[in-house]
């Protein structure tokens, strides 16, 4: 360990550490302009995304409006077509459920808390945010299994068509991420692209894109986004207990769901 | 001070298999065997001689085995004690049962002495039984593992090499030239007391002699009275190889100094007390003979039946080394000095610097919004400015005389008893400005429409005609 050079005493040891650094520190250096150059990229990429999106739906409201006025000009109607996707809450809490409703509710994710994962209960335990599960929401997507599996949990959920503020709100305010099983907030593109690269989404738009106009990806997508937390609704729900064609809260309220949303968010 | 030469096994590579090693047995450090003073003169001609250090002393050295080990160990010598088993039983006590306001313990029988119904057999009572009497069958002896006893052996003997352990231990060994301290075999002859004290300064061990020799002392506590009376530190330890050799008379009764044959060591004389460490000074032949006695990692040993010196459980055992070696530090990561921790989430609705680093496009989309909102505010503006133009009374009120004078008289008649009002100081000035008279005309024609249907008038049939206008 001790070799003594000519002049200075310089340990051997230390000099392979100097080295070893210095070659460390090179490799870190090369890694973050490579870095640096891919995120320029991509924020190009992003942008120009970004912008072909709102173009996008800017178009399709456009388009909505003028059928609709055509229609009316005819002296017809437009029907709209059947929504695609879903925006669930669920209104009432844990106890007296069911337990068919209640495996239900699970694989719908609004089961989900630190009652369902019993390995991750002792970690939940420390932080503040134990989920609660009332009032988490979830997207879906529609088709005959979903709507089959809503029929059967309606008194517990109330749901409806969200729309594009609805969706680009949530995401935004209370979009977390899952990486690793861990519930990471979604503060950067990055953390979108680590989680969804693969598909293609490698930022909040594309995430946002992919559900409202439920993609290829809309699985992924939406498996990604941890179920979100929302707030007791200010002002206020009618009535848990009844459906809302009988003028309480329960089942499926379409359109209002935005306004439901609104005071959720 | 005479300075030590501590010689521990320098190996370039950490590759130190067992193979490595017997091999480099023949490569064994070399220990110097102590010449003596000149009157047992026959080293004359070979000064220094050099005897390999045995393999034993390489084996690991286990402090837990050795305590374990010696404490069972020691447990062998002991002689039996027990009360006698008569002890408290020689009455023929009863109790005197319920109903005499006596506790009910049995009591001794009789009379005429003070003896007399006092309690007898408890373990409570003055001149009963003790509870639990002691028997001799008590287990006194302990079974000590084969294997274990001699793992202790060779880890002490390995642990008496190294001066550190020897000198924690309390050996007074500053003055010792070399560890292990081999001397010439011509010691084995000594016979006279003397020379073995002289020998003793001359190999640097009567420090540690002197030592023991100075704590004598009387023991404190019962022991005194129990043939323990004296106590004192243990001084070097001389191990002999011949039989019968003569030192054994010489160094015996040098206080604080034992001795012992090679075949026949004690863990007990090894490791006093359980602690590693004992100064043993060897002779040449005794040193020779270990090899033979224990044998060596891998070579079976001749004495005992199959046994093989224990392998430790890391070769090398020096960490900050195994770290810092090549073959290690060539496939280690760097060091992540900076720690990511999680920051607050900002609302990215509310704060734009976070929705643009999310959407980029946000900015531009933002601008867009806030420009046509502006521009719309503007138009909208322009579009009621136009509306409410501020016409001057006097255009008004020529407007609605000329509109008036299009409908029918008595409407005029009406107009000109309102005009009565006006004061027609500014006349001058509309005649000139033809696009003021066309937005009056307009103006007028506006307010004649809101006249009209503000007022009732249009209710009447009377006033519909010459007013010219329906309900």
């Amino acid at each position: 360990m001790g070799g003594e050079e000519a002049k200075v005493a310089v340990p051997e040891s230390v000099l392979k550490k100097q080295k070893r650094n210095e070659e460390w520190a090179l490799t870190k250096k090369e890694e973050k302009l490579a870095l640096k150059k891919k995120n320029a990229e991509n924020r190009k990429l992003i942008y120009s995304r970004a912008k072909q999106y709102a173009q996008q739906y800017d178009e399709e409201q456009k388009e909505l409006i003028r059928l609709k006025r055509e229609a009316r000009l005819k002296g017809g109607f437009y029907v709209n077509p059947e929504a695609k996707l879903l925006f669930i809450v669920r209104i009432r809490g844990i106890n007296a459920m069911h337990p068919k409703t209640r495996s239900i509710l699970q694989l719908l994710r609004l089961r989900q808390g630190a009652l369902t994962f019993p390995q991750l209960r002792f970690q939940f335990r420390k932080f503040k945010d134990i989920d609660n599960e009332i009032f988490n929401g979830v997207f879906l997507k529609v088709n005959k299994a979903t709507v089959n599996m809503l029929h059967r949990v309606e008194p517990y959920v109330t749901f409806g068509y969200p729309n594009l503020k609805s969706v680009k709100e949530l995401i935004y305010k209370r979009g977390y991420g899952k990486l690793n099983q861990q519930r990471i907030p979604l503060t950067d593109n990055s953390i979108v692209e680590q989680g969804l690269g693969k598909h293609g989404i490698i930022c909040m738009e594309d995430l946002i894109h992919e559900i409202i106009t439920v993609g290829p990806h809309f699985k992924e997508a939406n498996n990604f986004l941890w179920p979100f937390q929302l707030k007791a609704p200010l002002g206020g729900l009618k009535k848990k207990r009844n459906h809302y064609v009988e003028g309480g809260d329960a089942g499926n309220r379409e359109d209002y769901i935005n306004e439901l949303i609104r005071r959720m968010n | 001070m005479q300075f030590i030469v501590y010689k521990a096994p320098t190996t370039s590579s950490i590759a130190d298999t067992p193979h490595n090693r017997q091999m480099a047995a023949a490569a064994r450090p070399l220990v110097s065997v102590q010449p003596l003073p000149g009157s047992l003169n026959d080293m004359a001609t070979d000064h220094v001689t050099t005897v390999a250090l045995p393999d034993v002393m390489k084996a690991s050295i286990r402090p837990d085995i050795v305590n374990f080990v010696h404490s069972n160990i020691s447990k062998n010598s002991r002689q039996p004690y027990a009360v006698s088993k008569k002890a408290g039983h020689q009455t023929s006590a009863e109790s005197w049962g319920t109903g005499r306001a006596v506790s009910r313990i049995p009591r001794v029988s009789g009379g005429g002495t003070h003896r007399a119904g006092q309690g007898a057999f408890g373990n409570m009572c003055r001149g009963g039984r003790m509870f639990a009497p002691t028997k001799t069958w008590r287990r006194w002896h302990r079974k000590v593992n084969v294997n274990q006893k001699r793992y202790a052996v060779v880890s002490a003997i390995a642990a008496s090499s190294i001066p550190s352990l020897v000198m924690a231990r309390g050996h007074r060994v500053e003055s010792v030239p070399e560890m292990p301290l081999v001397i010439s075999d011509s010691a084995e002859s000594i016979e006279k007391t003397s020379t073995a004290i002289k020998v003793l300064k001359e190999i640097g061990a009567y420090p540690d002699a002197e030592k023991a020799k100075d704590s004598q002392a009387i023991r404190p506590g019962k022991g005194k009275m129990r043939n323990r009376r004296y106590i004192s530190r243990k001084g070097p330890l001389i191990v002999y190889g011949t039989e019968g050799a003569k030192l054994v008379k010489a160094f015996r009764n040098i206080p604080g100094v034992e001795v012992a044959n090679v075949e026949r060591l004690n863990l007990l004389k090894l490791a006093p007390g359980g602690h590693l460490g004992r100064f043993v000074i060897w002779t040449k032949s005794a040193i020779e003979k270990l090899d033979s006695i224990y044998g060596s990692f891998e070579k079976c040993s001749e004495k005992k039946k199959g046994y093989v010196l224990p392998r430790s459980k890391m070769v090398n055992a020096d960490l900050a080394r195994i770290i810092n070696s090549d073959e290690v530090q060539s496939v280690v990561k760097p060091i992540k000095k900076e720690i990511k921790r999680a920051s607050l989430k900002k609302n990215p609705l509310k704060n734009l610097n976070v929705m643009l680093k999310l959407n980029p496009y946000a900015k531009t989309a933002r601008r867009m919004a806030l420009l046509a909102e502006a521009e719309r505010v503007k138009s909208k503006k322009e579009k009621l400015d136009k509306k409410r133009k501020p016409v001057s009374k006097w255009l008004l009120l020529y407007a609605l005389v000329l509109r008036m004078e299009a409908v029918n008289v008595n409407g005029f008649l009406c107009v000109l008893r309102m005009s009565e009002q006006f004061d027609f100081s500014g006349i001058d000035d509309w005649q000139n400005n033809l696009e003021e008279l066309a937005a009056a005309k307009a103006a007028g024609k506006a307010w004649y429409k809101t006249m009209i249907s503000d007022s009732d008038y249009t209710e009447f049939d009377n006033f519909t005609k010459w007013l010219g206008v329906s309900q």
